[in-house]
């Protein structure tokens, strides 16, 4: 801000500061001097950013830096540690719970695969036999450079539709004994490109989530068809386009939230907005409507977690024991936002959450953890005999088994699907990092 | 507030007026309220209309309820006297008793001290203000009498509970806020007394006055006070400001330009007032209170570890009595001067005195030592400790015969000691040549001057095995390690952990040196003796610094350089045994220490160790054990690459695996 600093990213994954220095102490003549070279990317640095207490870069390698300038951070603590983030914060994973489809985004193409299965069951830790492959059903390649910005799979796995920049696509999936096939579905001209998709429980429906705060109904029609059902928007209107989408399991509410942080609350049956829910400081990252209750979930991006109930248009006596006591110190020092909530119809009071390093079965019913506790028991309890189990028991449930975690959801009652991308598969299909003349010097 | 809606909104008959706050009983969310003095009501959040909420006349006028969790609400009468809502209620119309005469209650607060609700109210009559604390579970009460001051009125109070008891902040019309202490424990049988009041804060900054109206505590070190800042010219204007207590400094305000109604609450660090038409919530946080802080210039609030520190205020009173002491040997008045210096107590200030004097037999001096160890550390017990080392070494200098061996090791193994305390006591050591006191402060003292390390290893290295065999040292650092049976070539044949065999090696390299059988038993048994070894240990033990310690070290003659290498030789190749590199026992060398002084050694002695025939076959042997080392280690490097090659194969393909696993989450 003062005009004294300037941070450069290089192509050989350097970045520098330059500071306006004065020559001599105290001294008026001032030159720009390179001061500090930090070395984090592996490629090129695409993208830089100066905040007032940190140096913040973006590069092919697909990592997002965070160094903060240690004679500007005051404290020792959250925002003196240097940070990386490899995963996008958004959803590149959509299961299609009753059909047991996975659908992969990936830049160019999408994938869908059918899960494997099992017939045995076992103790912990023990890996089952398969009785049937996972199947890699098909592949879907974008037409154009474009890169894909969402995708969704129908609960059923009947339709499956993505967005890129500028278009949007939806194809009913058929299959046909072994083989699948896709039929394009031909949507209304009038539809603009979507920010995020999402199908309804029933998947007779498709939420798409556009500019300007609107979030478009299509109501999708046997064989292969669809009508525009209806437009819903913020009353007082919103700049920002929607980028979170939570369907309620009854089909009753629709849940929105658009850039400027504020979720919209529809109700579907009779399209109309419903309630606003009181604004927070910070980004959503995550939100789910719980499938008895109606309860609405949301993470924030300074690991808040609230509870807001749809029908009493007010935060939940949990949500609010909860805000009063504190999250756990650990929870909120963690770097990665979480990225999906969803829940187990079969025990009401859990909730399940994950981000990049862990997944988190929280169970309302049981005691929030304080400080003094360690929040990552579950091995501790592993080892105690059950009758001391209940004394250490507490709310939050952490597994870290699975990391990095790009995707968790719940298949059905018993089964959890996780899906790991291990860092070294993408950073060796990079390609090497080219030296490249961009200027006649 | 984004949620800006009233959750709930209840109203009093026309002509009924509400009394006091209403508050609300956290634990059975039921509210409480009075109206028109005597009338109470308890309703819950459900009920609608409040005047068909339960109903209860109190036969006394109510001054204002109180909240506590984890106990129910308690009423404070007018007249002084405290209730819990239960046993008002079981009896509504019972008879208050009449606690403060003629007094009006300005202020009043609750608490729950050890479990029990505590109310603390203030009283004003004709200008004099009273304390009470009442508990009325105990049913006990308590009056004290604040101190007056001069000119200024209390306008507003506020307390806060810590350890035991209540502190009471007043704001005073002088624009000081005064703190007062108000003890929870007391005699019933005490008579009223005045509690003293202690100035806390002046609200004035650069010639600016706050006029308070309210204030807050929000931490141990800031309060918050409303009120209106007047400068001589200038136009008054209100403002809520946090100042800092430690430090008297302001260290925010806001203005609040609409005018307040004078009134602050604070609740989980958020202030309300009330500002212009609207209740205004602003949100705080205090940082840890330090000076940096308190200037704007805070680097890093981490605060660093306590440590035990040196006072040094008792060390300076004491040197000019050890210079005394040192001119005039015996003197009384340097000893009555002693007794008014020191006052840590009269056991050290006698012991001081008796080291004074040459005729105390040994014993008696070791007795009063024994007491003064068995005292419990106080802070200047290592000043005096030190003093008193020093007098007995100064004494020991003075008469050749006198030498308390054992006071000195005791007084050096209380740990508390270091070389700076008591100088002489080295040099004293080391003219008497008492091996073992030199090996106990090797090991204690932190602060040795690499001139007096090098006298100690001079004097180890060169004095008589005869005389050593008769010394009795510390032997901890050694007895795990070094050969039982010295001289007994038979002992080692077992192949050693870490891979490395002299055989082996000897076959590698270049066999032309003679005597080799010799060289061998040179590495194999152990050059010194136990005793010398322990106390070459100690040495190495010692910290040094290499500028300082070399220009010594070149002193050092050529037979005992040949010597001590020969025993750094001995002790490296026992480390290599190990996979660890570690010698076993307590205080032995470390593979560093022993690595470095072996640097050190050759870099001082280097022309006269090539020059020396004794000192070339040590020089070929070691050249060769330590080539043969480093091939080892890079070979384990090898290993070592390969070995996280193959996990890196081994993690990549289980990674790719698709697998339904079996998880337990308790």
């Amino acid at each position: 801000q003062r005009e004294d600093s300037i941070v450069v990213g290089t192509s050989t994954g350097a970045t520098y500061q330059l500071q306006l220095l004065p020559v001599k102490l105290g001294g008026s003549e001032k030159r720009w001097v390179r001061t500090k070279p930090f070395q984090h990317h592996s490629h090129d640095v695409r993208a830089v950013a100066h905040s007032p207490t940190a140096l913040i870069s973006g590069g092919l390698d697909a990592q997002l830096v965070i160094r903060p300038l240690m004679e500007k951070v005051q404290k020792k603590g959250y925002d003196a540690v240097l940070r990386k983030f490899t995963f996008p914060h958004r959803r590149l994973v959509s299961c299609a719970r009753k059909a047991r489809l996975l659908l992969f985004q990936f830049s160019q193409h999408l994938e869908l695969w059918r899960l494997g299965s099992t017939e045995e069951s076992g103790k912990d830790g023990e890996v089952l036999p398969l009785c049937r492959m996972p199947e890699h059903l098909v592949q879907l390649k974008s037409k154009g450079p474009e890169h894909i910005y969402c995708s969704c799979v129908s609960p059923c796995g009947t339709w499956l539709s993505y967005s890129t920049a500028s278009r949007f696509h939806l194809y009913r999936v058929r299959c046909d004994g072994d083989g699948v096939s896709l039929g394009k579905v031909q949507v209304p001209k009038v539809l603009p490109p979507a920010y995020q998709l999402q199908f309804s429980a029933d998947s007779e429906s498709l939420f798409v989530a556009s500019a300007r705060g609107a979030v478009h109904v299509l109501q999708l029609l046997e064989p292969g068809g669809c009508k525009h059902l209806h437009t819903l928007r913020p009353p007082s209107g919103c700049p920002e386009a929607v980028y979170l989408l939570a369907p309620s399991a009854d089909g009753h509410w629709l849940a929105a939230v658009s850039g400027d942080w504020a979720i919209h609350v529809y109700n579907l049956k009779c399209f109309k907005h419903h309630c606003v829910v009181p604004t927070y400081s910070c980004a959503v990252t995550a939100l789910a409507i719980h499938p008895s209750t109606n309860n609405l979930v949301v993470a924030y991006s300074d690991q808040q977690l609230v509870e807001f109930s749809i029908p009493e248009q007010q935060y939940t006596a949990w949500s609010r024991s909860v805000q009063s006591r504190g999250l756990h110190r650990c929870w909120l020092e963690r770097d990665s936002p979480i990225t999906h909530i969803t829940f187990n119809p079969k025990h009401p009071s859990h909730i399940l959450l994950h981000d990049t390093y862990l997944f988190c079965v929280l169970d309302k019913s049981l005691p929030l953890p304080d400080d003094s506790t360690p929040l990552m028991n579950q091995s501790t309890l592993k080892q105690l005999p059950e009758t001391a189990r209940k004394r250490q028991l507490h709310a939050f449930k952490i597994c870290k088994k699975f990391q990095p975690l790009l995707f968790m959801d719940l298949l059905d009652e018993n089964s959890l699907v996780v899906v790991e991308r291990p860092i070294m598969d993408f950073k060796t299909q990079l390609p090497l990092p080219v030296q490249q003349k961009k200027f006649g010097t | 507030i984004s949620d800006q809606k009233p959750l709930g909104c209840w109203s009093v008959k026309h002509g009924q007026v509400l009394t006091c706050p209403v508050v609300c009983n956290v634990e059975t969310h039921e509210y409480v309220a009075v109206h028109d003095d005597r009338v109470l009501r308890i309703w819950k959040n459900e009920d609608i209309n409040l005047d068909k909420a339960f109903k209860a006349t109190l036969s006394a006028d109510v001054c204002r309820l109180h909240s506590l969790p984890h106990a129910g609400p308690l009423v404070l009468f007018r007249a002084g006297a405290v209730r819990t809502l239960d046993v008002l209620l079981a009896a509504p119309q019972q008879d208050i008793e009449n606690v403060i005469s003629e007094e009006a209650i300005r202020w009043s607060g609750a608490f729950m001290e050890s479990q029990q609700p505590v109310v603390v109210f203030t009283t004003e009559k004709d200008g004099d203000f009273f304390v009470y604390v009442q508990k009325p579970k105990q049913e006990s009460v308590h009056k004290y009498r604040l101190e007056p001051q001069e000119l200024s009125q209390p306008l507003s109070f506020t307390a806060y509970l810590k350890d035991q008891s209540v502190t009471l902040l007043c704001l005073c019309s002088n624009d000081c806020v005064y703190k007062v202490l108000i003890p929870l424990q007391q005699d019933p049988e005490e008579e009223e007394q005045t509690l003293p009041k202690s100035l806390l804060l002046n609200l004035s900054v650069s010639g600016s006055v706050l006029k308070g109206t309210s204030l807050v505590v929000l931490d141990k070190d800031h309060v918050a006070v409303l009120g209106s800042l007047t400068a001589p010219d200038k136009e008054p204007k209100e403002c809520l400001t946090i100042w800092n207590t430690k430090f008297q400094t302001l260290q925010t305000s806001k203005a609040l330009p609409l005018g307040t109604s004078g009134q602050l609450w604070c609740y989980e660090e958020k202030f309300f007032l009330t500002h212009g038409k609207v209740l205004t919530v602003i949100m705080y946080k205090c940082e840890t209170s330090s000076l940096a802080a308190a200037v704007g210039k805070l680097k890093d609030s981490q605060t660093p570890g306590v440590t035990s520190c040196v006072n040094w205020n008792t060390l300076e009173d004491e040197e000019p009595v050890v210079s005394l002491q040192s001119q005039e040997s015996v003197d009384l008045k340097a000893e009555s001067r002693m007794n008014v210096i020191l006052k840590p107590g009269p056991c050290i200030s006698e012991l001081h005195s008796i080291s004074l004097f040459q005729d105390t037999p040994t014993n008696v001096l070791e007795n009063k030592l024994r007491h003064l160890m068995s005292k419990t550390q106080t802070p200047d017990l290592q000043a005096t400790i030190g003093s008193v080392v020093t007098a007995l070494a100064n004494r020991s200098k003075a008469n050749p015969k006198y030498y308390p061996q054992n006071c000195l090791l005791q007084l050096v193994e209380t740990r508390d000691l270091s070389y700076s305390l008591c100088p002489d006591l080295m040099a004293l050591a080391l003219e008497r040549k008492d091996m073992y006191l030199l090996q106990i402060c090797l090991q204690r003292f932190p602060d040795i001057p690499e001139e007096i390390t090098y006298a100690c290893l001079e004097t180890f290295l060169s004095i008589s095995e005869a005389h050593l065999q008769k010394t009795e040292v510390d032997l901890d650092s050694v007895i795990c390690y070094i050969d039982v049976e010295l001289r007994n070539k038979e002992v080692k044949t077992e192949i050693v952990e870490n891979g490395f065999s002299e055989e082996l090696d000897q076959d590698m390299c270049d066999t032309n040196i003679p005597k080799e059988t010799r060289a061998k038993s040179d590495a194999e048994s152990c050059p010194v003796g136990p005793q010398r070894a322990a106390l070459l240990n100690a040495v190495l033990h010692s910290a040094y610094s290499e500028t300082f310690l070399l220009p010594h070290l070149k002193n050092l003659p050529a037979q005992q350089v040949i010597l001590f290498l020969r025993y750094l030789y001995y002790l490296y190749v026992k480390c290599s045994e190990k996979v660890n590199t570690t010698l076993p026992g307590v205080r032995s060398p470390t593979i560093n220490q022993i690595m470095d002084w072996m640097c050190l050694l050759l870099d001082a002695h280097f022309t006269v160790m090539v020059i020396l025939p004794e000192a070339k076959e040590l020089l070929s042997n070691l050249h060769k054990f330590v080539r043969a080392q480093v091939r080892f280690y890079s070979e384990l490097n090898k290993i070592e690459g390969s070995l996280r090659e193959l996990q890196r194969l081994n993690h990549l393909r289980d990674s790719q695996s698709y697998s339904i696993e079996v998880l337990e989450i308790i």
